[in-house]
C-alpha cells in the first residue's frame, strides 16, 4: 500500500513538471490567438485587459480582405509537393550512402550536408534568375522545387543515420532469400526505416512552410504567396500594422504541424527495428 | 543437394589476409563445421560460398559449377544468421514465405510448404506474430524454417546457437542435426564453439588466422590433432602442452621425466589430455607437482597441478580431495601422449 502510495504521488508530479512545461510551450499560441479573436483598440491599448472581448470579426475580415485561402492553398501545396520530391531523391540516395561502397562516398555525403552550411542569401540572387529564365517566377511549382532544393540534405542525413541503424546481417539475409536490391531497399529498409521517415517528413515539413526568404524573392501576387510571406503583408500598407490578422495567420500556419506532430508522435518515438536482432 | 568445392580460395581486404589458399570438398549431404577463434576467416569462407563476398582469387563451385560473379540471389544457398535477422516489418509467416515469393514459386504451393517448414520446427502457432513478439529461440527457429522453406542446394549457417543461453543451445543443436539429417541438404556451419562442431559435424575444419589447420571427423581430430592450435582448441578443458627438452630418449621438463619416442631431439612439446592421465601410486609418477586447485563437476574432479610454472589440468575420480600445495604424483598413458615440434607446432609422429 505505502509503495503505492509513493508511485502516484510521484506520477502526479510527473505530470505536474510534464503540464508546466506543456503551458509553457503553448502560452504564446494561446496569447496570439486571444490577440486574433479580440477587437484592434483593446490589443493595442497600454492598460491591462481583465475582462477581454472575444469576437470572430477579425477573422472574418481576413477573409473578406485578403485571399487567405490562396495562400493557405500555396503553402499546402508547395509544403507537401517539396516533401515528395525530398523523399523521393532522399531515400535512394540515403541508402546508397549507407550501404555501397564506394571512392568518395563520405565526401558526397559531406558535400549533401554542406549545402545546409551555405548562407541562403549567398544564392538568392542566382535562384532569381534563375527561376526568371525558366518562367516559374510567382508560381508554386518554383517554391515546391525552392523547398526541396533546401531540405534535401536534412532529409538525407536523417533517413542515412536511420539506415545506418539497419543491421547488415538483415539485408544479406534477404539476399541469400534472394531478392534484387530495389526489393531489399521496398521491402525491407523502406518499411524498416518509417519512423525515420517519418521524422524526416515532418521536418522538412516545418522548414519549408516557415520559409521565408525565397518565398519572398518568387512570389509576387496570391498565385504564391504562402503564409509566412502573407504575414509581410500586414505589416505594411495604409491599415498599418493589422495584429488581428498577423495572429490570426501565424496560428494557421502553426496549427497543421501541430496536429502532424501530435498524430505522428507515437510512430517518432516508435523502435521498429525492435525484434530484427538480439536486443 | 549438392558439393561444393573451393579450389586456391584467397581473399584479401588491402594489405590484410583474410583467407589463405584455401582449398576444400564438401561432399554432397555433408554437415562440415568450420570451427575456429574470432577472425580466423571462418565466416569470410561461409560468406563466400554464399556469394555475399567474392573471393579475391580462386574458385568456388557448387553442384560443380562454378559460381564466382553469380549474386547471393542466383546461388541456390539459404542461410541462418547468428542474430537471427528476421525482417521485423513481416509476420513470422510472412518471412518464412519470403524467400518463396522472391525465387517466384506459384502462390497456390506457397501457404502448403510454408506450414509445413513451420511445423518442422513446432513454430505453427506462432505465425501471425511479429519477431518481436517472440523469444530468443523462437525467433531461431523461425529463421530456420525461412532457410528449409525452399529446399536450397546448400545451407549455411552462421553461428545460429550464439545468442541462445546454454539449455536452449543444446535442444536447437538436437533440432538442427535432426532437420539436416531428415532434409538431406549439404550443410556448410560456423562455430567458435568446439562442442558444437564435436557433436554436429560429420567433418570439422579447423582454422586459424586464415588457413585450415586440420580437416577430419570430431573423432580425427580429438584423437589425433595434426598440431598444437588444433590440440588446445579442442577438448574441454583442452590438451595439456608442455615445451620441454628431449635428450636421448627422454622428455625432460619441470616435473616430468619420461621416455620419449627414439628418433626426436630438441625442443618438443608433449601433449596429454587431462582424461588421458591418472593420480599415480607412490614410485610411479611420470609428473610431479603442487596441487594448485580441485574443481569437482560432479561427475569428476579437476584437479590443476602446478609443474614448474606450468599448470597441468587433470581428470581424478569424483571423490578425489588434496590439500593445495600437497605433492601430486599424476601417471601419464604412454599409448595417449602427443609430441609436437616446438618450433612449428607440428605434430612429431613415431616413425613406423
Amino acid at each position: 500500500m505505502a509503495g503505492r502510495t509513493t508511485r502516484g504521488e510521484s506520477l502526479w508530479l510527473r505530470y505536474m513538471v510534464l503540464g508546466s512545461w506543456a503551458l509553457v510551450c503553448l502560452v504564446p499560441m494561446l496569447w496570439f490567438l486571444s490577440i486574433g479573436l479580440r477587437p484592434r483598440t483593446e490589443i493595442i491599448t497600454p492598460q491591462p485587459v481583465y475582462w477581454p472581448t472575444f469576437s470572430l470579426d477579425a477573422w472574418h475580415a481576413l477573409w473578406s480582405d485578403w485571399p487567405i485561402g490562396a495562400y493557405l492553398r500555396n503553402s499546402v501545396l508547395a509544403v507537401a509537393g517539396s516533401v515528395v520530391i525530398d523523399l523521393i531523391l532522399a531515400i535512394p540516395a540515403a541508402y546508397s550512402l549507407t550501404r555501397y561502397e564506394y571512392r568518395g562516398r563520405e565526401d558526397i555525403g559531406f558535400y549533401i550536408l554542406s549545402t545546409r552550411m551555405m548562407a541562403p542569401a549567398i544564392v538568392a540572387i542566382p535562384i532569381f534568375f534563375l527561376f526568371r529564365n525558366l518562367g516559374l517566377l510567382d508560381s508554386v511549382w518554383a517554391l515546391m522545387l525552392v523547398y526541396a532544393a533546401i531540405n534535401l540534405s536534412v532529409v538525407t542525413w536523417i533517413l542515412r543515420s536511420y539506415m545506418m541503424d539497419i543491421p547488415k546481417e538483415l539485408e544479406d539475409a534477404a539476399r541469400t532469400d534472394g531478392a534484387s536490391d530495389l526489393r531489399i531497399l521496398w521491402e525491407i529498409i523502406i518499411p524498416v526505416t518509417l519512423p525515420g521517415i517519418i521524422t524526416a517528413a515532418v521536418i522538412a515539413a516545418i522548414f519549408a512552410i516557415n520559409e521565408f526568404l525565397f518565398t519572398l524573392l518568387i512570389a509576387s501576387t496570391a498565385n504564391a504567396y504562402t503564409m509566412s510571406v502573407a504575414l509581410a503583408n500586414f505589416t505594411g500598407g495604409s491599415d498599418g500594422i493589422i495584429y488581428n490578422a498577423i495572429a490570426l495567420v501565424s496560428f494557421l500556419a502553426f496549427l497543421p504541424i501541430f496536429i502532424l506532430v501530435v498524430l505522428i508522435q507515437k510512430n517518432l518515438s516508435r523502435g521498429l527495428t525492435m525484434g530484427a536482432v538480439k536486443g | 543437394m549438392a558439393s561444393i568445392h573451393l579450389d586456391n580460395v584467397v581473399k584479401r581486404y588491402g594489405a590484410f589476409v583474410g583467407v589463405k589458399e584455401m582449398n576444400l570438398q564438401i561432399a554432397d549431404e555433408e554437415f562440415l563445421v568450420l570451427l575456429g577463434p574470432s577472425g580466423c576467416g571462418k565466416t569470410t569462407t561461409m560468406r563466400m560460398i554464399a556469394g555475399l563476398e567474392e573471393p579475391s582469387e580462386g574458385d568456388i563451385r557448387i553442384a560443380s559449377e562454378v559460381v564466382n560473379g553469380l549474386d547471393a540471389r542466383d546461388r541456390d544457398v539459404a542461410m541462418v544468421f547468428q542474430g537471427y535477422a528476421l525482417y521485423p516489418n513481416m509476420s513470422i509467416y510472412e518471412n518464412i514465405r519470403f524467400p518463396l515469393r522472391m525465387r517466384g514459386v506459384p502462390k497456390n504451393q506457397q501457404d502448403a510448404l510454408i506450414r509445413r517448414a513451420a511445423d518442422m520446427v513446432e513454430l505453427g502457432d506462432f505465425l501471425d506474430r511479429k519477431p518481436a513478439a517472440l523469444s530468443g529461440g523462437q525467433r531461431q527457429r523461425a529463421a530456420l524454417a525461412r532457410a528449409v522453406v525452399r529446399q536450397p542446394q546448400v545451407f549455411l549457417m552462421d553461428e545460429p546457437l550464439s545468442n541462445l543461453d546454454a539449455k536452449l543451445r543444446a535442444s536447437m543443436r538436437v533440432q538442427i542435426k535432426h532437420l539436416q539429417r531428415k532434409l538431406r541438404i549439404t550443410t556448410v556451419y560456423v562455430t567458435h564453439d568446439q562442442i558444437e562442431a564435436m557433436t554436429l559435424a560429420d567433418r570439422i575444419v579447423v582454422m586459424s588466422r586464415g588457413e585450415i589447420q586440420q580437416v577430419g571427423t570430431p573423432d580425427e581430430i580429438y584423437s589425433d590433432p595434426a598440431n598444437t592450435f588444433v590440440a588446445g582448441f579442442i577438448g574441454s578443458p583442452p590438451m595439456n602442452l608442455i615445451e620441454g627438452q628431449v635428450h636421448s630418449g627422454r622428455f625432460i621438463a619441470p616435473g616430468i621425466d619420461i621416455a620419449a619416442p627414439g628418433h626426436m631431439h630438441g625442443n618438443v612439446t608433449l601433449g596429454f589430455r587431462p582424461e588421458d592421465c591418472g593420480i599415480a601410486p607412490d614410485g610411479q609418477a611420470g609428473l610431479t607437482g603442487t596441487v594448485y586447485g580441485i574443481e569437482p563437476t560432479g561427475d569428476s574432479t579437476f584437479l590443476t597441478i602446478l609443474a614448474g610454472d606450468k599448470q597441468v589440468e587433470v581428470k581424478a575420480p569424483r571423490d578425489f580431495r588434496a590439500p593445495l600445495d600437497s605433492c601430486a604424483s599424476i601417471a601419464l598413458d604412454p599409448a595417449r601422449l602427443y609430441f609436437f615440434d616446438s618450433a612449428t607446432g607440428q605434430r612429431m609422429r613415431s616413425t613406423q
